[in-house]
């Protein structure tokens, strides 16, 4: 399960630290799916970044585990080995990197921190040929580097691969469906659906109700102004798509 | 030593007195002493050259006493390949040479164009004899050189004259192990001769090393020149190259890895002194802190000769940790008009968005640094050919330690 309680933080250094999220809570019990909606700049990225690590961003209050374990003292590829996955919102180009060995670098840094044995490199490329065949990927793309002249929805469809590739624990997928064509959408929430288990868990952060009628979420979550402000079924979005924040923006006041 | 001698060089410093001395001991040549002068109107050249300011040979070689490191290992020797040694001691010719060349190792010391421009250069000229290597036209021809010592100076020249068609692929391995190396390397290349460079450097933190090539390319003569440097105290790899007529094509690129106590400098002159002729080159640098990079490139295309020039010029390092220091001169001096010309320059730390990404995935930051850097290093070794993979053996080794 992935607890999030009071979380408060900021983003940017000293003087110029703005507070982003305000006493946020959550709990997204394992095996089950959440999705996070909420206007621009409500916080949703900040809050992925925050569970995530990256620098920049100051926890100023509360608290995130994961089954248990604090996320918020390690370091980046320690929340990574334990089973913490991000699918960008803006994807990163690494020039001079390709996808496949860059895939492989991590799945083994990953096994080794969890002291498990590295993957061969036959067993390797077919799990990745079967992934990118899943996901309809060419696989010459494979050999480029990474994200680097992508277009917007083939960058979405690299994240999809990598988790699928790296069979995370818990997925944090920001905004994948957008910059997706209507078959990429339907492909990648087929990707994500196989990744659905018992043992995972999983908060997606859209726009649209749409990728959600392929993907189902358990719950629906509304973020706004850095803190939660309404939870509900697979019904909420639908309302929010209708009416649009006005409404339950209006009912947390 | 006679007061004349003693005073070629004003006010020297000790390694001066010292060369002084060592070219005294040498049998009296008119060429000889022609050199040994255009040296000694800089002396070491310093900080009040110009072109020497970021790289300071006079105060950075001190006493010439043998260093005590162990020899260093060279990456780029092969089995099979006619090897040219180059030692305090003097010259190794190879046991076999391969078909095409021609190997003549003189005592004498042959003239030198520019000695003026190339201080240490001269010095190398004026301090020993030449080996001259002719290659013929025909099949590739694969050639090794070490430059190495033990001892106090390793002075070194040689000079290839590249005949038409003909094609030399040759890998410097520059490893140190003297006070005080510095190397004089020749090229013409006549009409559609091509010459294929791989230039290793690795030096202690107690030696001082450079080398100075001067290359020069008749018609549709091509060379590609990639180098790896790693720094000593002080370390210059300058290339000083003329194309001389139309439809030359040159590249010169160069990576340079500088940990502390390392200082690597990377200098290039190219005159394009015929219409329609090509160069490209791009230099990549990474610094730790304590280390210093230094890149000069000029480009002189002429008012008449130089139209039709296609050149581009790119210089991009990264300071890897606080205190790294880089020193970055582009310089184009384009007078005639009907000319393409590119130059870029930057300077700066790894991108934090790269390594969040690399680090989300679960790979650790050292490693992160690691490949980041050795992907942006890449481009610079990709003309290295079969030697490639070698150059970035050896970058990945020095990156290994890098956390
Ligand atoms: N470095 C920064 N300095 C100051 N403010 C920042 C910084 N980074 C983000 N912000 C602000 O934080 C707020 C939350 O941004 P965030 O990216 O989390 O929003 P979001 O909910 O993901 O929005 P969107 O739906 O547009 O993706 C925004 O107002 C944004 O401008
Ligand atoms: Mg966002």
């Amino acid at each position: 399960m992935l607890k999030i309680e009071n979380l408060s933080a900021t983003v940017g250094e000293g003087e110029g630290a703005t507070a982003i999220l305000h006493g946020l809570s959550l709990s997204v019990p394992t095996g089950e799916v959440h999705a996070i909606m909420g206007p621009n700049g409500a916080g949703k990225s900040t809050l992925s970044y925050v569970l995530t690590g990256r620098e920049g961003y100051t926890v100023t209050g509360g608290t995130a585990t994961l089954n248990g374990e604090d996320l918020l003292s390690l370091d980046p590829e320690a929340r990574a080995a334990k089973g913490m996955f991000l699918s960008f919102q803006y994807p990163v180009e690494i020039p001079g990197v390709p996808v496949m060995t860059f895939v492989r670098t991590a799945m083994n840094a990953q096994r080794k921190a969890r002291g498990e044995p590295e993957i061969s490199a036959p067993e390797f490329i077919k799990k990745s040929r079967e992934i990118a065949k899943v996901l309809s990927l060419d696989p010459e793309m494979l050999k480029r580097p990474v994200n680097v002249g992508f277009s917007g929805g083939e960058k979405k469809r690299l994240e999809i691969y990598q988790m699928m590739m790296l069979e995370p624990r818990f997925m944090v997928l920001d905004e994948t469906d957008s910059g997706l064509d209507i078959d990429a959408l339907r492909t990648v929430a087929e990707g994500v659906n196989a990744l659905r288990s018992p043992e995972r868990g999983m908060l997606v952060i859209t726009h649209y109700q749409r990728l959600l009628d392929y993907i189902k979420p358990d719950k629906v979550h509304v973020l706004a102004k850095g803190r939660i402000i309404k939870t509900g079924g697979p019904e909420l979005a639908h309302r929010l798509e209708a009416e649009g924040y006005d409404g339950v923006l209006a009912e947390a006041v | 030593m006679s007061t004349a001698l003693k005073d070629l060089i004003r006010n020297p410093t000790v390694a001066e007195l010292e060369l002084v001395a060592r070219y005294a001991a040498l049998k009296a040549d008119a060429r000889r002493e022609r050199l040994f002068e255009a040296f000694a109107q800089t002396g070491l050249p310093g900080r009040r050259a110009e072109n020497w300011r970021w790289s300071d040979f006079k105060t950075a070689v001190g006493q010439l006493d043998t260093p005590k490191a162990p020899p260093a290992r060279d990456p780029l020797a092969r089995d099979g390949v006619s090897t040219l040694r180059f030692t305090p001691a003097g010259f190794v010719a190879p046991a076999s040479l391969p078909a095409g060349l021609r190997l003549l190792a003189k005592e004498d010391v042959q003239a030198m164009g520019g000695a003026e421009e190339a201080p240490l250069g001269a010095l190398a000229a004026a301090l020993s004899g030449t080996v001259l290597v002719d290659v013929s036209a025909g099949a590739a021809v694969h050639l090794h050189m070490v430059f190495q010592g033990p001892g106090a100076i390793n002075a070194a020249r040689v000079v290839f004259l590249l005949r038409p068609g003909a094609q030399l692929h040759v890998s410097e391995s520059h490893l140190g192990g003297a006070a005080f190396s510095t190397a004089l390397v020749e090229f013409t290349l006549n009409k559609g001769a091509h010459l294929h460079r791989t230039l290793y450097q690795a030096g202690g933190a107690d030696e001082a090393q450079a080398v100075t090539a001067l290359i020069e390319q008749d018609e549709g003569a091509e060379s590609v020149q990639t180098v790896l440097a790693l720094g000593a105290r002080i370390a210059r790899i300058e290339s000083r190259l003329v194309h001389r007529e139309t439809g030359s094509k040159a590249t010169l690129n160069a990576a340079y890895l500088a940990g502390a106590g390392r200082h690597a400098d990377i200098t290039t002159h190219v005159r394009h002194g015929a219409p329609a002729c090509t160069t490209r080159q791009a230099t990549k640098g990474a610094v730790l802190a304590g280390g210093r990079g230094v890149f000069q490139g000029k480009f002189l295309v002429p008012r008449t000769s130089g139209q039709q020039t296609d050149a581009s010029m790119q210089h991009n390092a990264l300071l890897l940790e606080e205190g790294a220091e880089v020193f970055a001169k582009p310089e184009l001096e384009i007078l005639a008009d009907d000319v393409q010309c590119a130059h870029g320059n930057t300077s700066g730390a790894l991108d934090g968005a790269q390594l969040f990404y690399l680090r989300q995935r679960g790979i650790p930051l050292a490693q992160a640094r690691a490949m980041l850097t050795e992907a942006f290093i890449a481009e610079a070794l990709e003309g290295a050919g079969e030697l490639e993979e070698v150059l970035r053996h050896e970058a990945q080794a020095w990156l290994s330690h890098v956390s």
